[in-house]
């Protein structure tokens, strides 16, 4: 499918051609990292949400001389770019405190003095409760306080409620793809669904709903497993690498179903825009297929796997920790534990973002299918 | 039916055929440049043993780090089954193994059928694989395959602190300073590989019968260690263990598992 070629070109470049030409049009650019930083307040302000990512990263060494070892692979490619001035072309970035090794990128980001020059750290509270939201809102509300004050800009109520029915209108696009998966015969393999999801979050909305538009229609008829194919969830934080999730389903899987972030967890949810649009956005924010950094939500995450192990009929689950991601470490476990009780086969990888040792990865996904195989052929018989 | 299995290793490449269900023709060799020419040179000189052609092979396939893109090969798997299933079919008791390899080490667990029901394997670590038995072997002068009868020689129990292979190095070369004796680094080296092998298999739940393949198996330092420290005794294969991919690969192959 011939969009889905585009997307892939993009997802796999760090600026695309439309950003540049957007950019060279006067409109501004905001990266921002996680998926609890609201696209809509940034939107709303006049500028194109970005992604952060790690994608064509120049490696992880200058990123190294600033982190100790222990950091994630994802913070260290990251970083590195920034350095190599591979994000000049931002206006701004937002973190979140999503986790520690997060948090020391902006602390070294602001340390290291380098572009771009607005850094913002929004803390986005680990509970869910009212006071909590109400947190999360006064918070949201300095955001656009400070991005209005140094890019003197206005954000309307009105312009915030314009956002949320065009984010809310992605989300449905994506879910509705997403749930194309379900289908005995799969119209669209786990990185393809990945290539998209990297494009959109570096595209202006309007193009991204197009572009989503044109995916949805091409799936019709379209069918890209095979029957022996097993089914698979996968379940990951900061992954990206679509070359990666290739190998995967070249050794004979198909990922139907996930819980990464650049998957489900970015489109999990619609804004319900009742009154106060910030409310309405702290609400969603807050509440939407939650992350790891959440606390006292695990079984919500844990009912989430197994509810998606039904519906999309998963025959196995893979789970991967970038090393030392201290999030991915305690959810693996949770992870293992769960499907420990229903006897469901689990794999856990461990590995570093753009980290190569495909030859090992290769073998453990090859032996886990076949012994995903085995034991489905011991039970039918 | 005249069946083949190719396991091509990080170090060793080593090859199979089985005739009627029974081994004609079996060999070893060090790797070669590229994957292929050591699948090819492999093959080429097991063939030749049991007096064949590459065109009488009915069925071939690979495995081992190299088994991808062979022309010659009608499937591949991976080395996990293969170990699993290679000494299964040599010995229906066998229920766990223990594959030590150049590059990796693994505990497979195997059911009624000789397939793999379970198994773990190392990260991209190289402590607790051949590799860094090699290169331990290299620091204190002797060779891999004298590794494992000089350390019986020990009388003195030294320790190795670091669980890393580059740390570990050090630590041999500390002991070198201090004028250890080499059997009892030997002993060192092998107890220290030894312990990341058992921390992995923990992983698995080992039931009987228990076997040792891959290339380590020929440590005798190392499988002395291992049955120490895991209370077990490894079952003895009819076959040389560090065959077993190879020969779990001929297996599925034949299809006569
Ligand atoms: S991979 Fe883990 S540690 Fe790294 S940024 Fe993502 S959540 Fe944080």
């Amino acid at each position: 499918m011939e969009i889905l070629k585009e997307l892939e070109t993009i997802a796999k470049q760090n600026v695309n051609t439309t950003l540049e030409s957007a950019r060279s049009n006067g409109k501004k650019i905001m990266g921002y990292f996680c998926s609890y930083v609201p696209e809509e307040v940034i939107h709303a302000a006049g500028f194109i949400p970005y992604r952060m990512r790690a994608v064509e990263s120049p490696g992880t060494s200058l990123g190294d001389t600033y982190f100790a070892p222990s950091i994630c692979s994802f913070v260290r490619h990251c970083f590195s770019k920034a350095l190599n001035g591979d994000f000049d072309f931002l206006d701004g970035v937002i973190f979140m405190n999503g986790c520690d090794h997060n948090r020391r990128m902006h602390d070294n980001w602001r340390y290291a003095k380098i572009k771009p020059e607005f850094l913002y750290m929004l803390p986005v509270p680990h509970v869910v409760s009212d006071a909590s939201t109400q947190k999360y809102m006064n918070e949201i509300k300095k955001l656009a306080r400070a991005m209005e004050t140094e890019f003197d800009v206005t954000i309307t109520a009105r312009a915030l409620e314009d956002a949320i029915i065009l984010y809310n209108k992605k989300r449905d696009l994506l879910t509705r793809i997403y749930e194309n998966r379900k289908k005995k015969e799969v119209p669209i393999k786990g990185s393809e669904f990945l290539s998209i999801m990297l494009a959109i979050t570096a595209l202006p909305i309007d193009i991204a709903i197009e572009k989503l538009e044109l995916v949805l229609k091409g799936l019709e008829g379209r069918v890209v497993s095979s029957d022996d194919d097993l089914r698979l969830f996968m379940a990951a934080v900061c992954t990206e690498e679509i070359e990666h999730m290739e190998l995967i389903e070249n050794s004979g899987g198909i990922v139907v179903a996930d819980k990464i972030c650049l998957g489900r967890s970015h489109f999990h949810t619609l804004v319900e825009l009742k009154d106060d649009p910030i409310r309405a956005i702290a609400k969603r924010y807050l509440t939407h297929l939650s992350c790891p950094r959440m606390m006292d939500d695990m079984r919500r995450r844990m009912a989430y796997m197994h509810d998606e192990i039904k519906e999309y009929n998963v025959d196995a689950i893979i789970v991967e920790k970038l090393e030392f991601c201290t999030l991915m470490a305690g959810e693996t476990f949770l992870y293992k534990n769960e499907a420990g009780k229903i006897d469901f086969p689990i794999l856990s990888l461990d590995r570093e973002l753009f980290g190569g040792g495909t030859g090992q990865i290769k073998t453990r996904v090859q032996a886990f299918f076949e012994q995903v195989r085995n034991i489905k052929e011991m039970s039918q018989n | 039916m005249i069946a083949a299995g190719c396991d091509i290793g990080s170090l060793t490449a080593k090859a199979v055929i089985i005739r009627d269900g029974s081994i004609v023709s079996k060999k070893i060799i060090r790797v070669k440049e590229t994957a292929l020419k050591s699948a090819e040179t492999v093959m080429s000189m097991v063939t030749s043993e049991a007096g064949l052609k590459m065109e009488d092979i009915d069925s071939c396939c690979t495995t081992g780090y190299g088994r991808y893109d062979i022309p010659f090969s009608d499937m591949n798997k991976s080395q996990i089954s293969c170990h699993g299933l290679g000494a299964f079919w040599l010995d229906r008791s066998i229920r766990t193994i223990i594959d030590i390899g150049g590059q990796d080490c693994k505990a497979v667990a195997v059911g009624e059928n000789g397939m793999v029901k379970d198994f773990i394997m190392n990260e991209k670590c190289a402590a607790g694989t051949g590799r860094s038995l090699e290169i331990l072997a290299k620091t204190i002068g002797i060779e891999l395959e004298e590794l494992g009868p000089v350390s019986l020689k020990s009388k003195k129990e030294v320790e190795l602190a670091n669980k890393c292979s580059i740390f570990m190095e050090l630590d041999v070369i500390q002991h070198l300073y201090n004028k250890t004796k080499i059997r009892d680094i030997a002993n060192a080296i092998n107890t220290a590989v030894a312990r990341r092998v058992v921390q992995l298999s923990k992983a698995v739940r080992l039931e009987n019968d228990i076997c040792i393949t891959g290339g380590v198996s020929k440590n005798i330092g190392v499988v002395n260690k291992l049955e120490e420290m895991l209370k077990i005794k490894f079952k003895q294969l009819p076959e040389d263990p560090q065959l077993m991919g190879a020969m779990g690969a001929a297996v599925f192959a034949a299809k006569i598992n």
